[in-house]
Formats: structure tokens, sequence, C-alpha cells
């Protein structure tokens, strides 16, 4: 029915072409979960878990992203953009959430996450990608300003005015600083 | 095609697919997508990109999470159900099937106390008649029982009498009263004993006004020896006490008795 292949992290996971995928959860079957989980699971995990810094948490999360992307599923609208950004925003918001939450901010064991983005980039994201060439590689390329700015918007959900007053810096550049950083991904890896 | 490529020089569509628009920022960015849709190849380079980059930074979530995950999601079967409700439901349906098992089981087990109780009720009802039943029948063999003891001691009476050699057996001889009549009296001197034989009373029937007296015959003088019906029951009489006599007689008198005998109304008599 669907042209499964292996995909590349592990043996078992299954991966679909993204109008498969698509197709397979309109029709909330459950090949299409498994393989939505396997394709995603980690990237929106890696993102879920730089936000709450908090292996627990970010596990209940992922959860709570996967039955929410499941149940609205109906309200994804491929031509507004591609499915893993759709996802991102809905994990990204219930994080925000969360980490907003009184009972998160009471709660002491959780980490300064200023002090922690850059520590949990140098300590994790090479050691446990390995699959993902040159991530090193890629950070060097990026400039110091365009590696900020991106995670405070796509890692952190600041919005363009707050990640401008946040960097103290105007609007424009703010928009000028992302395009570039993410032309120099484009490059990266194209 | 001029005013496209400033608007994508711009970095909106960056901050579109990063995530950094507001949502009124955003329904614009959406209605120029619709508007010129040579936009979408270039954001959705721009989305693979970020793609890539967060696959970059992917980590692992633990190995059971993936099974926690997938079941917590509702599959096609349930598809017609609003999608919220659906997890809900998962779990529902198992508990009102075993409230469904439990309700079926109290009411089995109703039915079965209902019939155990009427079976046993029915059965009650048996033994209760039986009890009756052996109840009167044990009176029945009591009242027998009595009966025969009493007469057994009647027996053992006038064996008793018949067998002792110190009773003197007197015949007693109708008069030309009674010339049919007759009777027994036995005398045991030694203990002072007078006793009749009722069973072996041959003589008249006395009406209601009028009794036997027993009269002995000492030294030429009558002593009462006490009254006795025909009616008596059978066996032995024991009459009053007597040491000595010579004769003995029986005269009908009224009821109760008189101080001397009626000589007219003598039936039987007889010498010692």
């Amino acid at each position: 029915m669907y042209a499964t292949k292996t995909f590349p992290l592990s043996k078992k996971k299954l991966a679909l072409s993204e109008n498969e995928l698509v197709l397979a959860l309109r029709q909330r079957d459950k090949i299409g979960a498994e393989a939505l989980y396997d394709m995603y699971s980690s990237s929106l995990y890696g993102i879920i878990f730089r936000i709450v810094q908090h292996d627990e948490i970010a596990e209940d999360l992922l959860q709570e992203a996967f039955v929410k992307i499941w149940n609205s599923f109906a309200s994804f609208d491929s031509s507004k953009g591609r499915l893993f950004t759709w996802m991102v925003n809905i994990a990204r918001n219930l994080s925000i959430d969360k980490i907003r939450s009184k009972d998160f901010r009471n709660n002491s064991k959780n980490q300064d996450i200023e002090n922690a983005v850059n520590f949990i980039d140098e300590q994790r994201s090479t050691a446990i990608n390995p699959d993902i060439l040159g991530v090193k590689e890629l950070v060097q390329k990026l400039k110091p300003e365009q590696k900020s700015i991106l995670d405070l918007v796509y890692f952190r959900g600041y919005t363009h005015v707050e990640a401008a007053e946040e960097l103290g810096i105007p609007l424009g550049t703010v928009k000028t600083r992302m395009r570039m950083a993410i032309m120099t991904l484009r490059k990266f890896f194209n | 095609m001029e005013e496209i490529k400033t608007y994508i020089e711009s970095g909106i569509l960056e901050l579109y697919a990063s995530g950094g628009l507001n949502s009124a920022e955003r329904l614009e960015v959406e209605a120029m997508l619709v508007k010129h849709p040579s936009l979408k190849a270039e954001l959705d380079e721009i989305e693979k990109s970020l793609e890539q980059y967060a696959a970059s930074y992917a980590v692992e979530p633990s190995a059971q999470l993936r099974q926690k995950v997938l079941g917590s999601l509702a599959f096609s079967e349930s598809k017609h159900v609003a999608p919220e409700a659906g997890i809900i439901n998962f779990a529902a349906p198992r508990q009102s099937a075993f409230f469904r098992y439990a309700f079926a089981a109290s009411v089995a087990l109703l039915l079965l106390s209902v019939v155990a109780i009427a079976v046993l009720y029915s059965r009650l009802q048996n033994t209760q008649q039986q009890l009756a039943v052996l109840q009167t029948s044990n009176q029945q063999f009591t009242n027998r029982v009595n009966y025969l003891n009493t007469e057994v001691d009647r027996q053992q009476m006038v064996l008793g009498v018949l067998r002792n050699p110190q009773y003197k057996m007197i015949r007693l001889a109708g008069t030309a009263q009674a010339p049919d009549a007759s009777m027994v009296v036995a005398f045991n001197p030694a203990k002072k004993d007078v006793v009749i034989d009722l069973a072996a009373l041959n003589m008249p029937e006395n009406d209601a006004d009028h009794q036997y007296q027993l009269w002995a015959l000492v030294d030429g003088k009558p002593v009462d020896l006490g009254v006795f019906d025909k009616k008596d029951e059978d066996g032995m009489k024991k009459m009053k006490a007597l040491e000595n006599a010579q004769a003995f007689a029986v005269t009908l008198e009224p009821r109760g008795g008189s101080v001397s005998p009626t000589m007219e109304q003598m039936m039987v008599m007889g010498a010692i």
C-alpha cells in the first residue's frame, strides 16, 4: 500500500514520503502513526528537550504533541506549509506553555534554561545524532548572530518582535539575519 | 515579479517557517501564498532546510515511549468519533463491559439464589409434614404403650392374687333373688386383704341409684367392706381391710351403701 523503506537511523523504523504519510494520517491508519513517530519523534524530541531541559517532562510533552497532531490532523493544510513545520509549531507551543506554567517554574529541579542551551548544544547535538554529518561544521558556518536568532525563534518560540527586543536590534535586522541564517542552512544541506 | 522578489528577500518567509510571526502576520503570508503560487517553492526550500537543521539536533527519546505514544492514539476503527472524545471512548467500553458482565453475573446469582430458596422451602415443607405424621404416630404408640402398661399392671395384680397361696378364693353363689349370679372374693387373712375379681363377676346390671355392697359375716354380724358397680373396670378391686370372716355376701343397696345390709336384696353369698 505504501512504499516503505528503512529509515537510516534504525532497522525497524518506518519511513514514507510526505504525500504517502499525509494520506495515511488522513485515513487515520496505524501505519501512518507509526511512520510519523519513526520519522519525526527524535527531531521533535530534540526541540522539546532544548526547551524544557528535562527528560520526563520532554517525553510527556512529546506524547502530548503526537496526540494533538493525530487528533487535529484535519486542520493540517499542506498549502500553508510542510507537515514537519506544522508539527514543530504544535510541539514548540506545548513546550513553551509548559515552561511558562506555574508548576514548571516552581520546580527547583529545572535548570536555568538561558545557561543550559549552549551546554546542551555542545554536549548532546553531536554525540546523540552522529548520522547527521557535520553539525560542528554547520555551527562553524553559521555566524554566532545567525545562530542565536535562529535558536531564539525556531527553538525557543520568540516572535521576531520579541527577538529584536531580546537582542536589542531593529526588526529589519532580525528579518535579514534570519534570512541569511537560513540561506546558510540551505547552502550547507544542498 | 519584482514585488515577489522583494517579498522573498524581506526574510518574512523565513520567519513564517521558523514560527517567528504572530497570527495576523501569518495570515498575511498565507494570503500571499495563495495569491502567488511561486512563493510556495521558496517556502518549501526554507522549510526543508529548517527540517534538516532540526534533524541535526535530534535526540532519541527512550525506546519504550514509542509504544506509549502509539497506544495513546485512536486508530481508524474509531475515526467516526470526535478525535478528542476518541481517547476517552477508547477506555470507556472496557469499563462498561466490566459492569455489563458484573451485572449479568449478579442477575445470574440472584436467579440461582431464588431457585435454591424455592427448593429448600419445598423440602422444609415436606420435612414438616413428615415430622407432623411422625409426631402423631409417636403419640399413638405412646398411648398404646400406656394402655398396655395399665393392662399389664392390672394383669400383674390379678396374677399376684391368683398365684399367691395366702389368698383364699371364695366363690359366692346366687341366692333365690338371683339364682344365676356368682362372683369370686379373694381373702388374705394374713394381710387383711379383700379383693374382688370384677372379670369373674356374673351379676345383673345395677342402676344409677343403687350399688352392690360387699359384706363379711364376722361372728354372726355383717361388716361393711365397701361398694362396687357392675360397670367398674375389669380386674381386681381392693375392698376394705378385714382380719377374719366366716362368710361373704353381696346386697343391692342405695348408692353409697347402707349401714346394715338389706337382707331381701341379697344377691350372692358364700362361706369360707
